[in-house]
């Protein structure tokens, strides 16, 4: 019993990181129509670098978020603004070909740059734990949980409560009605890629200290994070957490009661079955666009 | 043979001369293989991302399944891993075929995650299933039994044969049916379901077809290398050349692939030599593709041609009016045969449908009769639901509640194809044509019924694109038929949308709209054409705003207001009704009375 809510504990703990991380993928989805798969590759670049201001400076991998989170919330900005708007308007399947070829470039030059090694930042907590009740919570796990949650809570009042929010929701749901009344279509989408890579900056830096990265780690993570985003439904934050949650439990409980090696086979088989009953995804709806 | 195959047809005769003429090579023999090898994967890639518009980032799966199939059959029976090659190319299909029907039931971007998410399940299986897979020791294979005088030369010509079978396979898709149903879907697969194609089939055919041949490929790649791991075999780095070489040849394109695999291969073998280890390698891939999708877009094929047509541009045409108005409407009558139905019992039933979206009601529990033989018309203010209810009638959305009987059968919960199948076809408010398709290929899409005898006929010559020509004739635009769909006026794009219905040999034919954007002369024409239709057996309901042309063609007029029908009755009773008049003919009503 005990081992099942230990289990269970770190599942959610997990899965709150894991929300996170797929929340900025959600976020550019629903507002851009574009899967962009380089945000694993953005994760593992902000882990890099999160190392790197640890292993250099001695800034401890969790707060170095304060620093990480503006630089990748101007790079995607950047990014946007000189790259991807580019291909605005043309087969969204361009859109998946060129963040992939970012992904690519990006981990190309974490190679050179860095070397195609194993890395992770253990700081001093790195290897302690809380105990609550017999249940052992690593601290590392808790910090970067409390950040995540954080960061979704305000990536939540930024987007319900600040005009800059409400324009981006309202172009996610109607971009021409949204410019009829004054929202410029591509400064919005420049702001929610944005805001998309920012939370890939927090991301990242709880990751260097969570998980061992190497360069070509993305694939792994975009694969979970686009798992999470389809089994929740595409474009929906309420889906992207439930299935960030999924994906959290399943992993602590097939390591638990099975073995780490199948953990991320069995969320794969949790999609499908998913996706068996309900090809929209669990939160997903049909929308009225996709029938016209 | 064409002009088009004979470059490709002279460069088979080089490499296949290669070996003969330069046999003590063994390095450049290598890399042309690597190359076959890159081309073979390519061109299979194109059938589900280039031709179905569906992209697949993981498609060097395949090439492992059969790879480890072949491998692991040859390891347990002692035969050559050669002679079961095509057993990978099995495996590689029945995986395709029981993910791709999981995944590809949904429209848009669900399946190029899944394509990822399968390459990297395929390598957690193989290094997991020690037993069956021997783990991430992986798998040693018997040398090749020939001399080795012979050095790689057998594996030269076997890859270049299944490059060439390859090639032709993809060929014959793009000839067929199915294969103008893929680029259909690619284009517009909504519409496409409208006219007939069955969209999960298709995607799940094509997903298998793309597996194929690079799945046999794989096991006779096994044994060339004679050594396999799950590391090497599941490798995403393969995946992006496949991805890399058929974005850069132009992919939907026959050669296109080919032609970028060779590139591509000549690069990463550049870049190995020169560049390095093969950490720089994804960094050159990775910045080669960006600078494709941004400055290349459409590839190397399409832009040569595309700046062909620029330079030696074909004279422009014009609607052929003078053929279209002066056509034998006896012709029109013959395509549809004979008048079969005793006229006036209800061929399309709807009862109580209703649909909403969030708090809008858009069709509130509606009824509609539409009886055999009739050219129904369907009028109403703006938003007052007409198109919704087609929408509900071909199945492009759920109903919330109500039935509809088609023909005596219950339709509401099938698929849209099933409807046209079963005759039911529509054209839209806003045309929808294929618009990079020709016009004579828009018009040879649609699918009659759901048989695979039709999905593999021929789509650019014989019986069917003879209908189709002899619609287009009907249309008056026959002349046009290889223009690209796009390029037409808006009324063009509605007669071909016309042409295109017909084809379905509909029972009935919904029209959103048709006269918006056509000139009064065409229009007429129009009105002859759907009479001679309608002569012929073919039963109307028509959503329109000019209410003199409506009042004219139509009978009964049902007029529809708040999500429902409020009156209905034959043209000069509801011009009469002076609450239709009011209520909703309205300004509409004096307005057209004053133009007309």
């Amino acid at each position: 019993m005990a081992q099942l809510v230990q289990a269970v504990a770190l599942g959610v703990l997990i899965g709150g990181i894991y929300a996170l991380m797929a929340a900025g993928l959600t976020l550019i989805f629903g507002v851009l129509r574009i899967i962009n798969i380089a945000q694993g590759a953005f994760l593992v670049l902000v882990a890099t670098f999160t190392w790197w201001l640890w292993r250099m400076i001695g800034i401890d991998p969790i707060v170095a978020a304060v620093i990480t989170t503006p630089l990748m919330f101007g790079a995607g900005w950047l990014l946007y603004r000189f790259v991807i708007a580019r291909i605005r308007g043309q087969a969204p399947s361009m859109s998946v070909l060129l963040t992939f070829g970012l992904a690519l470039v990006i981990e190309g030059f974490l190679n050179v740059v860095a070397g195609n090694r194993f890395r992770s930042a253990t700081p001093a907590y790195f290897e302690q734990s809380f105990s609550v009740g017999g249940i052992l919570l690593p601290k590392a796990q808790v910090y970067g949980f409390l950040a995540a949650v954080l960061v979704l809570g305000g990536l939540y009042l930024v987007l319900t409560r600040t005009w800059t929010g409400r324009a981006i929701r309202a172009t996610a749901q109607n971009p021409p009605a949204a410019a009829l009344v004054g929202i410029g279509a591509t400064g919005t989408a420049a702001l929610a890629f944005a805001l998309g890579s920012a939370s890939a900056g927090v991301g990242g830096s709880i990751l260097s200290v969570l998980y061992p990265f190497f360069p070509a780690s993305h694939y792994d993570w975009i694969s979970r994070l686009l798992g999470i985003v389809v089994l929740g439904g595409m474009g929906s934050l309420p889906g992207a957490l439930t299935g960030a949650l999924i994906l959290g439990l399943a992993e602590t409980l097939t390591a638990t009661y099975g073995s780490l090696q199948w953990s991320t086979l069995v969320f794969y088989l949790v999609i499908m079955a998913v996706l068996l009953v309900r090809p929209q995804g669990l939160f997903g709806t049909q929308l009225r666009e996709d029938a016209t | 043979m064409s002009r088009r195959h004979l470059v490709p047809a002279g460069v088979l005769l080089a490499l296949l001369v290669y070996p003969v003429i330069n046999p003590w090579q063994p390095y450049p023999q290598g890399v042309m293989l690597a190359a076959f090898l890159l081309a073979i994967s390519a061109s299979s890639w194109n059938i589900i991302s280039g031709y179905a518009g569906y992209i697949s980032l993981g498609h060097s799966m395949f090439l492992g399944l059969g790879s480890y199939t072949a491998a692991i059959v040859a390891l347990h029976t002692g035969v050559n891993p050669l002679w079961v090659a095509p057993l990978g190319g099995v495996t590689a299909v029945l995986v395709a075929v029981v993910f791709g029907a999981i995944v590809l039931r949904t429209r848009g971007h669900a399946f190029v995650i899944i394509t990822i998410a399968l390459l990297l399940s395929a390598q957690i299986v193989a290094t997991n299933w020690a037993s069956l897979t021997n783990g991430s020791d992986g798998i040693t294979l018997a040398l090749p039994f020939w001399s080795s005088d012979f050095q790689n030369i057998p594996f030269y010509y076997a890859f270049l044969l299944l490059l060439v079978l390859t090639v032709l396979f993809s060929g014959w898709i793009a000839r067929t049916k199915f294969g103008t149903g893929l680029i259909a879907i690619r284009e517009d697969e909504g519409k496409a379901a409208s006219i007939g194609v069955n969209t999960t089939i298709f995607k799940t055919m094509a997903y298998a077809a793309s597996a194929f041949f690079i799945g046999v490929a794989g096991g006779v790649y096994a044994y060339y290398q004679t050594f396999l791991n799950p590391v090497g075999s599941f490798a995403i780095l393969g995946s992006v050349l496949i991805v890399l070489s058929a974005l850069l040849g132009g992919r939907g394109t026959l050669y296109g692939p080919v032609l970028g695999a060779f590139l591509v291969q000549l690069v990463n073998e550049g870049a190995t030599v020169y560049g390095g280890n093969t950490q720089s390698r994804v960094l050159i891939l990775g910045l080669i593709l960006v600078a494709v999708v941004l400055f290349l877009p459409a590839g190397l094929l399409p832009t040569i041609e595309a700046a062909w047509r620029r330079r030696h541009p074909v004279a422009i045409e014009f609607t052929d009016q003078a053929a279209a108005l002066s056509h034998d409407p006896v012709a029109a009558q013959r395509e549809l045969g004979t008048p079969t139905a005793e006229a006036g019992r209800p061929l399309l039933e709807v009862r109580g449908a209703s649909k909403r979206f969030g708090g809008l009601t858009a069709v509130d529990g509606a009824d509609l009769t539409v009886r055999e033989g009739s050219i129904t018309a369907l009028i109403g203010p703006n938003g007052s639901g007409k198109t919704t209810l087609f929408n509900l009638i071909t199945g492009t959305m759920p109903a919330d509640a109500g039935t509809v009987t088609f023909a005596g059968r219950r339709i509401e919960k099938l698929a849209p194809w099933t409807r046209a199948h079963l005759g039911l076809g529509r054209t839209y408010q806003v045309t929808r044509l294929f618009k990079n398709m020709t016009v004579l290929q828009n018009v040879v899409a649609p699918l009659p019924d759901g048989r695979l005898r039709t999905m593999l006929a021929d789509a650019v010559s014989g019986a069917e694109a003879d209908r189709a020509r002899h619609l287009l004739d009907i249309v008056g635009l026959g002349r046009f038929e290889k223009q690209r769909a796009g390029s037409l006026s808006y009324g063009q794009q509605k007669l071909v949308e016309l042409a295109q219905v017909l084809m379905l040999e509909p029972k009935l034919i919904l029209l959103d709209e048709p006269a918006g954007g056509v000139n009064p002369s065409l229009l007429g024409r129009l009105g002859e054409v759907i009479r001679e239709l309608n002569r012929g057996g073919v039963t109307f309901l028509i959503v329109e705003h000019n209410i003199p042309f409506v009042l004219e063609l139509c009978d009964p007029v049902v007029v529809f207001a708040r999500g429902r029908a409020i009156a209905e009755g034959p043209p000069a009773l509801i011009r009469a009704d002076p609450v239709v008049l009011d209520a909703y003919l309205g300004d509409d009503w004096r307005g057209a009375d004053a133009h007309a």
